[in-house]
């Protein structure tokens, strides 16, 4: 800014100098090529992009081939008797549904708790050092996580913790089933992995709504004598009610696309789970591994696609209704520190 | 009202019992502790982490990792290292490109529709799974053209990747700038695109710079939209139209190839020990320049 301060701007001729009702809608001819020209496709690149990837995947599946049982528990890709291969999706829409589903759960009450500390309780210092940390966590590569669950993780979950949870809480159904028997690969591990990639995002958002919640609400309930809990309870979690709807919305969709760090420590099994234990399989995660089966088998390939295309729409469906709620930025939201200066 | 209530009794006509405001402070305090647990349960893993890679990789850590090629059992990372630069310059060139035009086009040209539409899809497209953009990627650039998995494909896929970050960031950055720099410099007779490239970017440059390492930080982390396109040989990449290793497929291909033990898996938590010190310096970086940036116009945001 400095630089171009010292040198006089030169006027471009033709253009008049903002003036009248709309002071500032009317620029100088020099933008017009811009604006009128090619590059105004530019603007439209992410969307292009976008709808290219749908297109692509609509265009590759073929949706008609497999029908109804496509939506089956029923997944066989080398049948006893040949032609009868069927590629249901169930049982990784299933395993999805549970991880993502639990590691939310999990995943919600820490970061709330995470974000209210952060944005009521601890002064500056301290809350900003934590909110490196935990961007920190965003950063750390999913497979590395991965990795880390699978073999430094798995022995403590597989020997200690299952059986632990078992003997506790095994009257609970989906608690019950064997532990060590079937390895510590499967839904508990993936779901705690799940939770602990997916915090950070969800940190992020709930922290900055409860942030942006107005100052003179605040200050009116302290000044009517409650607490800062009270105030957090009654004040600032119902005001960014939708903000924190938000972020568990697109702490859901980040839960299901995870696929590298899922398909290390879920245990790759394509049958229905007896309980959570049990090893499966996430529709993301099978993408994944799938890949050397996918040059073998032609079929399987295009139920690829398809699965491809289920999450890339269900991950569209719940990113759209969580903008809905609020307008947030996803693509920023853990950046270290970066967009803070408004 | 017993003096042991202190001052805040008088507040006390608020609730029914003098103890009960004593009661709710003491709650507020607790619960205040009680919410660092939370940090406990995150920063546990993160630390753990680190560790156990640094346990793991570094004892046989040394200059033959980095410079040595993998044979079997043993050998170094050099390829996939090598290969991981070639898909992150690839990518960032990509992704640069696109995010900084759309960005500027955004936040300075566009009629208000097409800046909601924009910044919309810059979001969703932030939010699609990185395996469904890597299967995309698999069938637009490896099958549709015939290449087979090349280093180009997975540079590029990856670059779609990392788009919407800088997009986001750019468009962000620009938008931020202060309306009264704006104004000032459209009512010295300056066009929109003068203002753009001697004070809008200028001002938002730092924070387009910490969104483009930010985005590369991802990209180097995440091995899904690479994972089809990139193939995995385990000889050095010999040009943009042939297959590439990298280290994210390391870590995997390390793990799940049986016996996954020995000296492999080291080499694949050798492997997470580099991505993680590449992603940490990324990190870094970012808050550094963000750190110095906001000390730079600090008078300029105030």
């Amino acid at each position: 800014m400095e630089r171009s301060e010292d040198q006089p701007l030169p006027r471009t001729g033709g253009g008049a100098p903002p003036s009248g009702p709309a002071p500032y809608a009317a620029p100088p001819a020099g933008g017009r090529w811009v604006r009128t020209g090619l590059v105004s496709i530019v603007a439209w690149i992410p969307l292009i992009l976008l709808v290219t990837v749908a297109a692509v995947l609509v265009w590759e599946s073929g949706l008609q081939n497999f029908g109804w049982s496509f939506f089956s528990f029923d997944y066989n890709l080398v049948p006893l008797t040949p032609g009868q291969t069927s590629f249901g999706i169930g049982v990784f829409v299933l395993g999805s549904a549970i991880t993502a589903g639990l590691a939310l759960l999990f995943a919600t009450a820490l970061s709330l708790a995470l974000a209210i500390s952060i944005a009521v309780y601890l002064p500056a210092l301290p809350s900003r050092v934590l909110t490196i940390l935990t961007n920190l966590l965003a950063g750390i590569p999913s497979v590395v996580f991965g990795l880390w669950g699978a073999v430094i993780l798995a022995p403590y979950f597989g020997l200690t913790l299952e059986p632990a949870l078992h003997a506790i809480i095994g009257w609970l159904p989906g608690f019950g089933g064997p532990t060590e028997s079937i390895g510590p690969w499967g839904l508990l591990l993936a779901t705690f992995i799940l939770t602990i990639m997916i915090v950070p995002l969800t940190t992020a958002l709930m922290r900055e709504s409860l942030q942006s919640v107005p100052r003179d609400m605040v200050e009116a309930g302290l000044a009517l004598g409650a607490t800062r809990w009270e105030v957090v309870r009654r004040v600032r979690l119902r005001v960014a009610r939708r903000g924190l709807w938000t972020a568990v919305l697109l702490g859901f969709a980040r839960a299901l696309g995870e696929s590298l760090a899922v398909a290390m420590v879920i245990g790759a099994s394509t049958t229905l789970p007896t309980s959570v234990y049990a090893p499966s399989t996430t529709v993301a995660s099978f993408i994944f591994y799938q890949l050397d089966s996918a040059f073998t088998y032609p079929n399987l390939l295009r139920a690829l696609v398809e699965y491809a295309l289920i999450l890339l729409v269900i991950a569209l469906v719940v990113n759209l209704l969580a903008q809905r709620l609020t307008r947030v930025e996803l693509a920023t939201a853990t950046m270290a520190g970066g967009l803070e200066a408004r | 009202m017993s003096a042991a209530t202190g001052e805040r009794s008088d507040g006390g006509s608020l609730v029914s019992a003098p103890g009960a405001v004593r009661r709710r402070i003491a709650f507020d305090r607790i619960i205040g502790w009680v919410l660092l647990l939370a940090f406990v349960a995150v920063l546990f893993p993160l630390f753990d982490m680190i560790y156990w890679v640094g346990e793991k990789a570094l004892p046989s850590f040394g200059w033959q990792t980095l410079t040595e090629t993998q044979v079997g059992l043993g050998g170094g990372l050099y390829a996939m290292i090598y290969g991981t630069l070639l898909l992150m310059v690839i990518a960032t060139s990509f992704a640069t490109a696109i995010g900084i035009a759309a960005g500027f086009y955004t936040a300075e040209f566009a009629p208000p529709v097409v800046q909601r539409i924009g910044r919309l899809a810059g979001n969703l497209l932030a939010g699609v799974p990185a395996i469904v953009l890597g299967y995309f990627g698999y069938i637009a650039l490896v099958l549709y053209t015939h290449w087979g998995p090349t280093a180009l494909a997975a540079g590029i896929t990856l670059g779609v990747f990392m788009v919407p970050y800088v997009y986001r960031t750019t468009d962000l950055a620009l938008s931020n700038v202060p309306t009264s720099q704006r104004e000032a410099t459209l009512a010295m007779g300056a066009s929109r695109l003068q203002y753009l490239t001697r004070v809008g970017f200028p001002i938002a440059f730092p924070t387009i710079l910490t969104g483009i390492f930010f985005a590369m930080a991802l990209g180097v982390g995440d091995a899904a939209p690479v994972f089809y396109t990139a193939g995995f040989p385990s000889a050095v990449n010999q040009g943009l139209l042939s297959p590439t290793s990298y280290l994210t497929g390391a870590i995997w291909l390390f793990y799940s190839v049986p016996p996954s033990e020995g000296s492999l898996l080291t080499l694949g938590f050798q492997a997470a020990f580099v991505v993680i010190l590449i992603v940490l310096g990324l990190n870094v970086v970012v808050q550094i320049i963000s750190d110095r940036y906001r000390h730079r116009f600090r008078g300029l945001y105030a």
